[in-house]
């Protein structure tokens, strides 16, 4: 048992890559631990011998299936999606399984220049020896051209349009410039990028066009199955609230229930019967909020309301959850109040609650 | 027998079997080729060569007396039963049908539905719905798998398509052979454990095994049997004629009309109802058209010259990335080579960002395609033609050229019967009667009509064909055709009326669904608005018709409560056309609104949004103005509450160009308020005294709009009021000019009166 807090992917799978490395016969493009198919065994789960490999995403088989093809054609792979789509899960789990390491990463944020996505200068070096490859610092991205691994990047939009740019040589080329020096580092074989991004989200920088014809896209959406987001949710709640140390009441999983009901409906633009269609709101309403709101109900219940979690408790997290846009979501959820919430009888609480906050 | 006899096992509709069996003709040189369809339609075969046909078309038959129970065979560019008609009398080899007759068909479910029968009939090769309660699932299933045992195949295997799947694994056959002995020997295989066929299905078999055991007898030379791929092992066993012709006893007598009719792409595909069987006829017909090396690359052509149509920027160099990753993907999935699915998965993460709304934008176009069939003119195209007679005769009605008006009254059983069958033949752009009140004129049990034949509205009438074969069915989808290409929510609602008038309930019913979808989508205000007038017509008088109304009740309310929420906003920053379009949408939903008394919440929501509209700062003064005067005379506000906002409106603060137009929503269409509406007289005077000349003239044209509609007793009436302030009491009568002269006479005769004096 090692101290570390969580380890890579490849280290925590270890076994699973080297059951299916043993079983793997079909060709592997070069550079790849393992061969596409093996790949996509890995992500989705299946058997290899006589082990069991779990399944790291649960979803759309097809998807995987692009991405991994995608990575196969030395085309870089951006994954989009709202947050928590197990974007970064997936980026994580592919780089461990065709590179054998995932650590390779450049987290791009809005202080992120082009010295962290290409090389920087140690510069005791540069001054006393003057350039050379030694007074370089390689970044992940330099050190996966040379090695022929795969390079991670998360959040890409994150960073300036201008530093995003810097990728259009590497992708498309596949060769990273080092003018200082008259050289440039050329990719070896086995090199590609896996990117993550979010598309609905505020603060993001746009993808030039340039650079996002040089990635193919995969959206990877929110779950579609009901129960199984009920079951996601009730169970970070769970844990949250423990670390929290707010009692958690026993209508939890009856209003969590409802609560993704309301979502649910919202987020796909129609009623759960499918009889009615509904306006979107601005907001992603993905599973993460909707364990953010659950908190915050429980919050409000345990300090204000004598730990009895309501509709009263829930419906101002419920209303910043789905108001973002002050004119345009506001019509949206009136909408939705009066001709859906309206109806239900079961709902009523919700409905006045809301309509009273509106 | 004297003839060697091969059997083609082909996949209705599938471009790949089609191109085999050409090249399978051409090396038989056979002397006869018999084809899986109704036997006694045969004489209308070499129709089919002639070269002002285009497919999609369809073979039409239906019994004389009942032209509803039509039955469809389609045949498109890329069938193969198409090809090998066209490779016979090409090459002057007799072609005939061999499978049973017409009859068989449309006698066969007599408890059916009358409308969903030939909508369950027209599967390619004629296969009925089986009307057998018991098992349905199962029965489903088996269903199937006879009429399309390829395609079940190829689910099975994973394939969405089962075209993919014949190319994969019949055509790149590792153990490399002839076709259509592979697929003969898949056939026996999936038949070897079969029970009991259903009766229609072994009558089906049996009487193509005599029809072809009748030709070996006759016929010198090679056979070509062309069926579908189910029916081979069947057709090659063996089985004693006498076995098969009781099989075939207690055949059905019906008099049989047949004609080909012109079908569209859409009609081929499953979604439209009418299912030949084809998921996607536009990927069909390109891998028709297509050579087979280049069929990848000008499909992604395809795919980027669609979306570009739609305004996407699509780059080469992303086809070529698109090509390849199909390429890779179809190596990851473990296929010979990218088919239809790669190529779509490729499509949406090169071409689309992954946006599978995109590909959703262009997939229709795409696989579906707009293909219409043309049929030449010889072609006798009689059933609607004979239907229109029919219902002439039952309704009493003649046409003639001559200009005769008719009155019906709804209530009564021929009138309705009559002014549906106007209706219908309106839906179809056949104006044989003209209604002759104007706009909506429902209100009352009355229709008046001006019925006016003209010979080209016959033209006019076949040219419906491709809609259906009887004019309710032609009419209903003719409507359900523009219901799909229709996407604004007013005239929506507009198609609805018309359907509900025509009585086409099903037309009527997908119009309300889509209504429904539509208005979820729309935020536009004065789109909602819009079609609450048709729909309250609806409503209102939907008794007269028989409708069942109570689904398009709360989509009324629905739509209603969505624009009343909307309304406070669509009112902000309008410029002068479209405060002027928005006053007359309000106004007529207005009217809309109140005409439904039985939902007062509904009302009451309304009438709220109208008040946010009153008191929102911001909004248009003229569509406050023309809020406030529905609410003044809706008796919501009270005369107290609408002297003071008018005064508030009109008051010196108020920019002019603003009271300006707070006056004319207020008051243009009513000014005869001013009459007896002392308070409201007081502040329109006092605001027009208070303007200066410049701005008064300004506005003079608006002035006269508003008193121009009074009559000039009422105008009149108006000066003395404003003029004449100091007399009280029901004065407002004016002295005679003679007065002073015919008093004392006056007084004489009233004095007399008065006096008890019997006058004259």
């Amino acid at each position: 048992m090692s101290d570390t807090l969580r380890q890579p992917a490849e280290i925590t799978y270890a076994d699973e890559i080297e059951a299916l490395k043993a079983t793997d016969d079909q060709p592997k493009p070069e550079g790849w631990e393992l061969s596409p198919q093996a790949v996509i065994t890995y992500l989705m789960g299946g058997k290899a011998g006589g082990t069991e490999i779990s399944a790291k995403y649960v979803g759309n088989r097809r998807l995987i299936e692009t991405a991994v093809a995608t990575l196969a054609t030395d085309r870089a792979l951006l994954l989009l999606g709202v947050p928590g789509t197990a974007k970064s899960w997936v980026s994580e789990h592919l780089a461990a399984a065709i590179s054998g390491k995932s650590t390779r990463v450049i987290q791009c944020t809005a202080g992120t220049d082009e010295n962290q996505v290409r090389y920087s200068w140690n510069y005791a070096q540069l001054l006393a020896h003057g350039p050379s490859r030694e007074a370089l610092v390689p970044t992940p991205l330099f050190r996966a051209m040379e090695d022929g691994k795969l390079c991670r990047l998360e959040e890409l939009t994150r960073m300036g349009s201008d530093v995003q740019d810097t990728l259009i040589t590497v992708l498309s080329e596949k060769m990273l410039p080092i003018p200082e020096l008259n050289d440039a580092v050329f990719a070896t074989r086995g090199f590609n990028v896996i990117a993550t991004a979010n598309d609905r989200d505020k603060g993001v920088n746009e993808l030039s066009a340039a650079l996002k014809r040089r990635f193919n896209v995969v959206v990877l959406p929110l779950p579609d199955d009901m129960d199984e987001e009920i079951a996601i949710v009730s169970k970070r709640v769970g844990e949250m609230a423990r670390s929290l140390d707010l009692p958690a009441p026993k209508n939890v999983a009856e209003e969590v229930t409802r609560l993704l009901a309301i979502f649910r409906e919202l987020r796909s633009g129609e009623t759960v019967d499918g009889k009615t269609t509904l306006k979107k709101p601005s907001g992603n309403l993905s599973t993460a909020e909707a364990i953010a709101v659950t908190i915050g109900g429980l919050s409000h219940a345990a300090f204000f309301n004598n730990g009895k979690l309501t509709a009263d408790s829930l419906a101002p997290n419920v209303l910043g959850a789905i108001v973002k846009d002050p004119v345009q979501d506001k019509i949206v959820l009136e909408e939705y109040l009066e001709t859906v919430l309206k109806k239900r009888r079961d709902y009523a609480d919700y409905y006045h609650s809301l309509t009273e906050l509106v | 027998m004297s003839a060697a006899v091969s059997y083609f096992g082909i996949r209705h509709h599938g471009p790949g079997s089609a191109r085999r069996l050409l090249e399978a003709l051409e090396d038989l040189r056979p002397s006869e080729v018999l084809v899986e369809g109704p036997a006694d339609l045969s004489d209308l075969l070499p129709l089919l060569a002639s070269p002002s046909m285009q497919p999609p078309v369809a073979l039409l038959a239906y019994p004389k007396d009942t032209p509803e129970r039509a039955v469809f065979w389609p045949f498109a560019e890329f069938s193969p039963e198409y090809q090998a008609v066209c490779w016979a009398v090409r090459n002057g080899v007799p072609v005939r049908f061999i499978d049973l007759p017409v009859s068989w068909s449309v006698s066969g479910g007599e408890t059916e539905d009358p409308v969903a029968a030939p909508e369950g009939e027209s599967s390619a090769d004629g296969v009925t719905s089986e009307d057998e309660p018991e098992d349905q699932q199962a029965e489903d299933d088996d269903q199937t798998l006879r009429r399309d045992p390829i395609g079940a195949l190829a689910e099975t295997a994973g394939y969405e398509d089962g075209e993919s799947w014949w190319q994969d694994v019949i055509e790149e056959n590792p153990a490399p052979g002839p076709v259509f002995e592979a697929v003969s020997d898949a056939m026996s295989a999936l038949r070897e454990r079969e029970t009991d066929l259903p009766k229609r299905e072994a009558a089906r078999e049996a009487h193509m095994r005599l029809e072809i055991s009748k030709s070996a007898k006759t016929v010198e030379g090679a056979i070509a049997v062309v069926c579908g791929a189910w029916h081979v092992p069947a057709l090659k066993a063996k089985h004693t004629a006498k076995d098969d012709r009781a099989l075939l006893k207690g055949a059905p007598k019906t008099r049989i009309s047949a004609t080909w009719a012109p079908w569209t792409a859409p009609r081929l595909a499953f979604g439209s109802g009418y299912g030949a069987g084809v998921a996607a006829p536009g990927w069909c017909l390109h891998l028709w058209q297509t050579r087979d090396d280049e069929k990848t690359t000008r499909w992604v052509a395809r795919i980027a010259r669609a979306l570009r149509a739609q305004g996407q920027v699509v780059s080469t160099a992303s086809l070529i990335e698109t090509e390849r990753l199909a390429v890779t993907l179809a190596s990851v999935r473990q296929r010979p080579q990218p088919g239809y699915e790669e190529l779509r998965d490729a499509a949406i993460s090169c071409l689309c960002f992954g946006n599978a709304l995109i590909w959703a934008t262009i997939s229709s176009e795409l696989l579906i395609g707009s293909e219409t069939g043309l049929i030449p003119d010889d072609v006798p195209m009689a059933p609607l033609l004979e239907d229109l007679q029919r219902q002439q005769k039952k309704a009493r009605l003649k046409p003639e050229a001559l200009e005769k008006e008719l009155s019906l009254d709804l209530r009564s059983e021929s009138g309705l019967f009559r002014s549906t069958l106007l209706h219908r033949l309106s839906v179809l752009k056949v104006p044989w009667g003209t209604p002759l009140d104007p706009g909506r004129s429902r209100g009352t049990f009355r229709e008046r009509w001006m019925l006016r034949w003209e010979p080209e509205y016959a033209v006019e009438l076949v040219e419906n064909l491709v809609f259906g074969a009887t004019i309710e069915q032609a009419a209903s989808g003719r409507i359900r055709s523009e219901l799909q290409s229709c996407h604004a929510l007013g005239p929506l609602a507009d198609l609805v009326y018309g359907a509900m008038t025509a009585q086409l309930n099903d037309a009527a019913a997908e119009g309300v669904n889509l209504l429904g979808e539509r208005a979820g989508q729309t935020s536009d205000c004065s789109e909602l608005l819009t079609s609450l007038p048709a729909l309250a017509d609806i409503l209102r008088y939907g008794a007269a018709r028989e409708i069942d109304t109570v689904q398009l009740g709360s989509l009324f309310e629905r739509i209603a409560t969505q624009a009343s929420l909307a309304l406070p906003y669509a009112v902000r920053g309008l410029d002068k056309d479209a405060s002027e379009a928005m006053r007359s949408q309000i106004q007529s939903a207005d009217g809309a609104v109140k005409l439904l008394e039985d939902r007062p919440d509904l009302l009451k929501t309304w009438q709220d949004a109208l008040q946010s509209i009153v008191s929102e700062p911001q909004a248009n003064r003229l569509l406050s103005g023309l809020a406030a005067r529905l609410l003044y005379e809706a008796d919501v506000m009270s005369p107290d509450e609408a002297v003071e906002l008018l005064t508030r409106m009109l008051s010196p603060g108020t920019e002019v160009s603003d009271a300006a137009a707070f006056f004319a929503g207020f008051l243009e269409g009513a000014g005869q308020r001013l009459l007896y509406d002392e308070g409201l007289r007081g502040c329109v005077d006092g605001w027009l005294v208070s303007l200066e000349e410049e701005a008064f003239t300004e506005y003079l044209p608006l002035f006269r709009r508003v008193f121009s509609q009074m009559d000039k007793a009422e105008r009149k009436r108006l000066m003395d009021a404003l003029f004449d302030t100091v007399r009280s009491g029901g004065t407002h009568l004016i002295a005679a000019p003679d007065s002073e002269t015919r008093w004392p006479r006056h007084l004489e005769i009233l004095t007399g009166i008065l006096a008890g004096e019997n006058h004259g």
